[in-house]
């Protein structure tokens, strides 16, 4: 099941403002706050939260929101996911998932298809795409696919699971859904 | 017996330890003057410096500061569409003629000089920013639009700092104009500055050891601006001058600080600015200055 957060609306109910803007630290806290209720009360294993409405993001509310929510989820069995992020939000969310070595799966405004934002390594990124154009595969053939040795792929989609972005059912590596 | 303290003609950053060592010892034992009358021309750091130097005497529980007013109708008028004068009438007995606030249209002051108290006050702000910084980013500096989005996280991270650990509440201004004496180019300055505890005493009950001997104000801006320190311990923290840090490389911009007798800058290749400056004249709190040229000239 998936649980979709509106940012835009739990920034509203949180600051009691008209803003369209996730700045401050105080402001990340409470929005987290709220998302975490939320979730502790949702029960999705897939939690999307959705950017669409969000203006400014600044590194503050990054780190409060989205880099700890992923170190929370890191010990759960929760995968989240980003969409509707505006470009402009891109350079905060890559500076605080670098700061934590995490990584997230993101859809960005105009595009359909999820991009992945944070500390990965390029073979990571690499083999994401190839799921994401080709289809799911499993070891061999990501192997196959990219004219990579085994051990290459094995590790490339070691790292996308370890951070939930590629979910392993069966040997067969899926790129995680967002709908 | 009065203390004068004269404002510099030309009163910026370059020229604010000139105005710090006028106050001598803080806080100063006598009623201060802080003299405007022959300054020419101030830059938003120099604006919020006044009203730092202002709140920094009030909150000492001193005798109210006196603040003689420019000479030149045109600087008065000048501050008074900045907005300086509101808020200085609330910190010293201003003697002079202040002229009264006119309607305004687009000007090159990006934020008038406003006062940080509470994160709420940095919604306010980054709210206000957005419009007109895209007007002047893209329109006049050649800065490409989606940049715009970075200018004003850039300001939220410079004025969270008055929040989280200034202790008490500060300033900011933002304005454009033409640096003509060490660019020749169109530049935006975010000038921050609070009469707080400063980055020594806020850093030094962790990070004072690991310095030793070493363990100063200089130090303490070392270990927030290039080793992004924080005094939390949650590791998210220190991120927000690393980000504004980030920002300004990609745009040649500048990054100074100043708190207590030191300033530390990030210095770009077309200012002549000395990184590290130590043993200057004390002042209260932190200023900050971020400075960002136009991209459509070389220098």
């Amino acid at each position: 099941m998936v649980q979709t957060i509106s940012l835009h609306h739990v920034l509203q109910e949180a600051v009691a403002t008209p803003y369209r803007n996730l700045v401050t630290r105080a402001t990340g806290i409470a929005v987290r706050g709220r998302i975490e209720a939320t979730l502790a009360t949702g029960g999705g294993h897939t939690a999307l939260l959705d950017f669409s409405g969000v203006d400014c993001l600044d590194m503050s509310c990054a780190d409060e929101i989205v880099a700890k929510l992923l170190l929370a989820a890191a010990s759960g069995d929760r995968v989240l996911v980003l969409t509707g992020v505006r470009e402009e939000q891109r350079e905060a969310l890559e500076h605080v998932l670098a700061h934590h070595h995490l990584a997230v799966a993101a859809c960005f405004r105009g595009s359909d298809a999820p991009d992945v934002l944070g500390w990965i390594s390029g073979d990571a990124r690499e083999a994401f795409a190839d799921l994401r154009r080709r289809g799911s595969t499993d070891v061999l053939g990501l192997a196959a696919r990219m004219t990579w040795p085994v051990q290459r792929a094995a590790v490339a989609l070691d790292d996308l699971a370890g951070h939930r972005i590629a979910q392993p059912i069966a040997g067969v590596y899926h790129v995680v859904t967002v709908s | 017996m009065t203390r004068v303290v004269e404002v510099p003609a030309h009163f910026d950053d370059r020229s604010f330890d000139q105005f710090a060592a006028g106050f001598d010892t803080w806080p100063t034992e006598e009623r201060v003057l802080l003299d405007a009358r022959a300054t020419q021309w101030a830059s938003p750091y120099g604006l919020v410096g006044l009203l730092t130097a202002g709140q920094a005497l009030s909150e000492a529980r001193k005798e109210r500061p006196l603040l003689t007013v420019p000479a030149s109708d045109e600087v008065r008028r000048y501050w008074t569409r900045t907005g300086f004068f509101a808020h200085a009438a609330e910190l010293f007995e201003v003697h002079g003629k202040v002229p009264r606030a006119a309607a305004t249209g687009p000007s090159d002051v990006l934020l008038d000089v406003t006062p940080i108290r509470a994160s709420e006050d940095i919604h306010e702000i980054v709210g206000k920013i957005q419009e007109n910084a895209a007007r002047i980013l893209t329109g006049e500096l050649g800065i490409e639009a989606k940049a715009t989005m970075g200018f004003a996280m850039a300001l939220s991270e410079a004025c969270q700092n008055i929040v989280e650990h200034a202790g008490t509440s500060g300033w900011v201004a933002v304005q454009a104009y033409t640096f003509r004496r060490r660019l020749g180019r169109r530049v935006v300055v975010i000038a921050v500055s609070d009469a707080g505890v400063g980055f020594r005493r806020s850093l030094e009950s962790t990070q004072a050891r690991r310095f030793g001997d070493r363990w100063g104000d200089g130090s303490a801006l070392e270990a927030a601006l290039i080793q992004n320190v924080s005094r939390f311990r949650d590791p998210g923290r220190g991120q927000g001058l690393a980000g504004i840090k980030r920002y300004l490389s990609r745009w040649q911009g500048k990054i100074s600080i100043r708190s207590g007798t030191a300033r530390l800058a990030i210095v770009p290749a077309w200012d002549d600015d000395v990184p590290l400056v130590d043993h200057l004249p004390y002042f209260p709190g932190a200023q900050v200055q971020v400075t960002i040229p136009a991209q459509n000239a070389e220098p």
